[in-house]
C-alpha cells in the first residue's frame, strides 16, 4: 500500500492516486505501470489507450505550478510510464523484459551465433561482400549480385515472420499456463529472441547495402 | 501565480509573447512597436551593454574608418568594445569547439576551457551570461507593456540541440532572474502555434529559414505526441547569404569599394531592404550614397530570383537529405510550415511549394510563429490551455563508454520524454572503491565520435571481491530533454550521492558565483542603463532641434535661435559626461524652451496642407 502525499489516501500502488489524481511516485512493474494484467499478448489497443490516458494525467506539464515534490513524482511516473510503454509495444522488447521479470535474463557472454543461423549468417556476409567488391569494377556483375541479394531479402524476411510466429506461440503457451513446463517455455523464449537479433541484424545490414 | 512568457531567444532576432485569453500575442517595443529585438549584444570597454538596435547603431560605427564619406552626415564615433551577433551559435560549446572563423572574429578568454568565453578589455563573458542580456531586454519590455513582473518563462531552442547547449540556454534564463519552466524545441513551437497537435495523425515539415541559420525538420504528430522523425540544415546559411549575394551585384562594376568596410556595411543595409520590397513589388531602386557621388541601380524581381536561387536551392539540398535520412517522399508530407523572415521572399515559397508539392501554411507571420507557439505552450503549464498536451523527444541518443571505447545507447534518440533508464555497475578489481562513469550524447558507435556529457565517479564503495557490488545508476531525461543522474546500491539500498562534472558548460558552483557577481553588479547596471536613456534622449532632441533650425529659419527670431543654440551647446558638452541628472534637466529645459518653435513649425505644417488642399480643391 502507498500513501498519497497530496490527500493521504492509502491505496494499491498505481502512478496516479485514485482520489485525487496527483501523480504518485512508486516503483512498479512495467505491466502494473500502464494498467495492464501481467500476460504476454499484449492488446496493442489497450496499451497505447491507457498509455495516451496515464500519460495525460500525470505529465509533468500539468504539473509545472504544483509543490516540487508533486513534480518530482510526475516527473517520476511518466519517465517510469514511457519506458514501460515503450518496453511492451514491441513484442521483441517485451519478451526480453518477460525474461527480466523472472530473473531470466539473456546471458550477456552469450554472443555466439544460434547453431541453426550460423551457416546462413555465414553465407549473407559472403555475398555482401562479394557485392562490395563488384561494385568497385564491374557494373553488370554488380546489377546480378543486387538481384541476389534482393532475393536474399525477401527470403529473410520470411525467415523473420516465422520467427515472430513462434515467439507470439511462445506468448500463448505462457499465458495458457498449467500445460508445458516453463523452465522450458523460457528456455524456447531465449533461443526465439535471440535469432530474431541475429537476423534482425542481418537484415539491417543487407538493407544498408541495398539503399 | 505569476504569468508564463513564451520567448523564442533566436540566432539573429528574439522575441517574447503571452497567451491573451485563449490567443497568443506578441508583445512589441513599447517606445519603436517593434515585435523583433535583435540578438545583438554590444559590450564597451568599460562594461556598459546595450542589447538590438543601439547596438547595431555600435557595430556600424565600429565600421567607421576614421574618413567620413559624407560630410554631411554627423560624424560618428568609434565605438570601442565588442558587438556579439549571434551568440546562440556558441552556446554550450568548449573552447575546442571553436572554428578558426570564431577567432578571427571575437577575442576569447580561454580556448582550452569547457566554456568559450568572449573577452572584452580583460572582462571575460560566457554566452549564457551574453544571452542572458537579450533575455533581459525582453523581460524589461514586457515588464514595461503589461505592468506586472515577468518571472517564468518558456524558451524554445532547436530541435537538435544537445544536452550542453540546452542547458547554457537554461542557465541564461537563471543569469536573467527568469525561471525556465520549458525548454520547447522551436519545430515543436511552430506547429502548436498552428495547433497542429489537434490533427489525429500527419507528418509536418517546418522549413525555418532566419537571417543565418537554416534548419529542416520533419516531424510526426500523433496524439499530442510530436516525434522528430529528421532534422538537417545549415548553421551558416540564412537571409543574410541573399543580402551578401547583392552586395556583390551591387558593387560589381567597383569592387575595389567592398575593401571599405564603411562602404560594405552601408550597401548591405541597402541590399537588405531592397529584398524586403521585392517580396512585394516587381522593381526597386538601390541607391548607394558615396559622398560626391551616388551608385543607382534598378533590380528587378527575376534579376533578384537569379540571384537568390543558389542560396534557395541550397535549403532544398537539406530538405532532401532530411527526407531521405527519415526515408520520406513529398507525398508523404501533410502540411508545411513556414518560419523564419526569410520565408518571406516569394521565390523561396514557390521552391518549396514546388519541392513538397503543397502550399506551404504561412498565416501566421513566420518572424513570430515560434515565440507564439512557446506562449501557447506557457498556456498550457499554466494550466489555461488544457485541450493541448504535447509530448517532445529526446533528440539525440544517450549513452555511456563502454570497454574498448563503444557507447552503448542506454536511451534512443525520438525516446519521447520524460524518460528514464537504469544501467548496474559494478567493480572490475577486487576492493576497488569506485567505478568511473563517462556519459555521451550522440548516435555513432565509438564513443570518441560521441559528445562528451559528462563524468562521474561512483563511490565510495566498500572495499568487496569484483563484480559483487551492484550500483544501479538511473539516467532520467526531464521534460526539457536535460539529464539528471542519481545512484543507488542495490544490496544496501543506499542512495549514493552523484556529482557530475559535466565536460562542457558550467558547475553550478560557477553558475552561482555569476548570479552573486550579477546581483553586487545590479545596481550599477541599473544606473549605467539610466544613463544611456538620458544620453539617447538628449541625442534625440538635439538631432531634432539642428535640423529644425536648418529648415525653418524663417520661423525663428535671432535672438530666441542663439538661446536655444547656447542651450544646445551646454547639453552637447555634457551628453559625454557621467552625470545623468545634469542631462535630463538640460534635456527638459531645452524642451521648454523650444516648444514656442516646434509649436510655429506645427502651425506652420497644418497652414501649407490647408493650402495645398483648398488648391487641389479648386482645381
Amino acid at each position: 500500500m502507498v500513501q498519497c502525499p497530496s490527500c493521504a489516501r492509502s491505496q494499491q500502488p498505481r502512478l496516479v492516486c485514485s482520489q485525487c489524481g496527483a501523480p504518485l511516485a512508486v516503483d512498479l512493474d512495467f505491466f502494473a505501470a500502464l494498467d495492464l494484467p501481467r500476460v504476454l499478448q499484449t492488446d496493442n489497443a489497450t496499451l497505447e489507450a491507457n498509455y495516451y490516458d496515464l500519460g495525460r494525467r500525470i505529465h509533468p506539464d500539468r504539473f509545472a505550478t504544483a509543490p516540487s515534490e508533486i513534480r518530482d513524482a510526475s516527473l517520476r511516473a511518466t519517465a517510469l510510464l514511457t519506458r514501460a510503454y515503450r518496453t511492451l509495444r514491441d513484442p521483441v522488447s517485451r519478451g526480453l523484459y518477460w525474461l527480466e521479470l523472472h530473473d531470466h535474463k539473456l546471458a550477456e557472454d552469450n554472443k555466439q551465433v544460434p547453431p541453426d543461423l550460423a551457416e546462413l549468417v555465414f553465407e549473407v556476409q559472403e555475398e555482401l561482400s562479394e557485392l562490395r567488391a563488384l561494385r568497385q569494377h564491374s557494373s553488370d556483375e554488380a546489377r546480378q549480385g543486387l538481384l541476389k541479394l534482393r532475393s536474399r531479402r525477401a527470403n529473410l524476411q520470411g525467415l523473420l515472420d516465422e520467427l515472430y510466429a513462434e515467439l507470439f506461440q511462445n506468448f500463448a503457451a505462457f499465458d495458457a499456463g498449467g500445460g508445458r513446463d516453463r523452465e522450458q517455455l523460457f528456455a524456447e523464449l531465449k533461443t526465439i529472441l535471440s535469432k530474431i537479433a541475429y537476423l534482425k541484424s542481418l537484415v539491417r545490414d543487407v538493407d544498408n547495402e541495398l539503399r | 501565480m505569476s504569468r508564463i512568457f513564451g520567448i523564442d531567444l533566436g540566432t539573429t532576432n528574439s522575441l517574447i509573447a503571452f497567451m491573451d485569453g485563449s490567443e497568443p500575442r506578441v508583445i512589441p517595443d513599447p517606445e519603436s512597436g517593434n515585435c523583433l529585438l535583435p540578438s545583438v549584444v554590444s559590450i564597451s570597454h568599460n562594461g556598459v551593454i546595450q542589447v538590438g538596435y543601439p547596438a547595431i547603431e555600435l557595430e556600424f560605427a565600429q565600421d567607421f574608418d576614421g574618413k567620413e564619406l559624407n560630410p554631411r552626415t554627423p560624424p560618428s564615433r568609434p565605438f570601442e568594445g565588442v558587438v556579439v551577433r549571434s551568440v546562440k551559435r556558441y552556446m554550450g560549446l568548449g573552447g575546442d569547439d571553436l572554428a578558426p572563423e570564431d577567432r578571427q572574429r571575437y577575442s576569447f578568454a580561454d580556448l582550452s576551457g569547457p566554456v568559450v568565453r568572449f573577452n572584452v578589455n580583460g572582462r571575460s563573458y560566457t554566452p549564457s551570461q551574453i544571452s542572458a542580456e537579450i533575455l533581459k531586454a525582453l523581460k524589461r519590455r514586457a515588464e514595461a507593456v503589461m505592468g506586472e513582473q515577468v518571472t517564468r518563462a518558456v524558451i524554445t531552442v532547436p530541435a537538435y540541440f544537445n544536452d550542453g547547449q540546452r542547458q547554457a540556454t537554461k542557465d541564461a534564463g537563471r543569469f536573467a532572474g527568469l525561471e525556465v519552466v520549458r525548454l520547447l524545441n522551436e519545430p515543436t513551437a511552430a506547429s502548436l502555434a498552428y495547433g497542429l497537435q489537434r490533427n489525429s495523425e500527419g507528418k509536418v515539415a517546418v522549413y525555418d529559414f532566419g537571417g543565418g541559420t537554416f534548419d529542416i525538420s520533419l516531424l510526426n504528430i500523433k496524439g499530442g505526441v510530436f516525434e522528430v522523425l529528421a532534422t538537417n540544415g545549415d548553421t551558416h546559411l540564412g537571409g543574410d547569404d541573399i543580402d551578401r549575394a547583392l552586395v556583390d551585384w551591387l558593387l560589381s562594376d567597383c569592387p575595389e569599394l567592398k575593401q571599405n568596410r564603411r562602404i560594405w556595411s552601408s550597401a548591405r543595409r541597402i541590399a537588405e531592404a531592397a529584398k524586403k520590397e521585392l517580396s512585394t513589388a516587381d522593381f526597386t531602386r538601390l541607391e548607394l550614397d558615396l559622398g560626391e557621388r551616388h551608385l543607382v541601380k534598378d533590380l528587378s524581381r527575376d534579376e533578384f530570383e537569379r540571384i537568390a536561387e543558389p542560396i534557395v536551392n541550397r535549403t532544398l539540398e537539406c530538405c532532401r537529405r532530411a527526407m531521405d535520412d527519415a526515408r520520406l517522399t513529398p507525398d508523404d508530407i501533410d502540411e508545411v510550415v513556414l518560419v523564419g523572415g526569410s520565408t518571406r521572399t516569394p521565390l523561396v515559397r514557390e521552391r518549396i511549394a514546388e519541392f513538397f508539392g503543397r502550399q506551404p501554411l504561412c498565416s501566421i507571420d513566420p518572424d513570430q510563429v515560434v515565440a507564439l507557439g512557446a506562449a501557447v505552450q506557457a498556456g498550457v503549464l499554466m494550466g489555461t490551455q488544457s485541450d493541448v498536451l504535447l509530448l517532445d523527444v529526446v533528440p539525440l541518443s544517450l549513452g555511456i563508454e563502454t570497454m574498448g571505447g563503444v557507447m552503448e545507447r542506454l536511451i534512443h534518440r525520438n525516446t519521447t520524454i520524460p524518460t528514464s533508464a537504469t544501467e548496474i555497475f559494478t567493480t572490475a578489481v577486487d576492493n576497488q572503491t569506485h567505478v568511473d562513469v563517462h556519459v555521451l550524447q550522440g548516435e555513432r558507435e565509438l564513443a570518441r565520435d560521441c559528445r562528451s556529457l559528462a563524468r562521474f565517479k561512483l563511490g565510495p564503495i566498500e572495499p568487496q571481491p569484483a563484480g559483487l557490488p551492484r550500483i544501479e545508476v538511473t539516467f532520467l531525461i526531464d521534460a526539457n530533454g536535460i539529464l539528471n543522474v542519481t545512484a543507488r546500491d542495490q544490496r544496501t539500498g543506499r542512495e549514493h550521492s552523484v556529482d557530475v562534472k559535466p565536460s562542457y558548460g558550467l558547475t553550478e558552483d560557477e553558475i552561482e558565483r555569476m548570479l552573486e557577481e550579477s546581483i553586487e553588479l545590479g545596481e550599477a547596471d541599473i544606473e549605467q542603463r539610466l544613463l544611456i536613456n538620458a544620453r539617447n534622449e538628449a541625442t534625440q532632441i538635439l538631432t531634432a532641434l539642428a535640423k529644425q533650425l536648418k529648415d525653418y529659419p524663417d520661423l525663428i527670431e535671432n535672438e530666441e535661435r542663439q538661446r536655444i543654440e547656447q542651450l544646445a551647446a551646454k547639453l552637447e558638452s555634457s551628453r559625454s559626461g557621467e552625470d545623468r541628472e545634469l542631462i535630463n534637466r538640460l534635456v527638459e529645459e531645452l524642451n521648454q524652451l523650444s516648444t514656442p518653435f516646434a509649436e510655429r513649425i506645427m502651425n506652420h505644417a497644418i497652414n501649407q496642407a490647408l493650402q495645398r488642399k483648398s488648391v487641389e480643391e479648386l482645381s
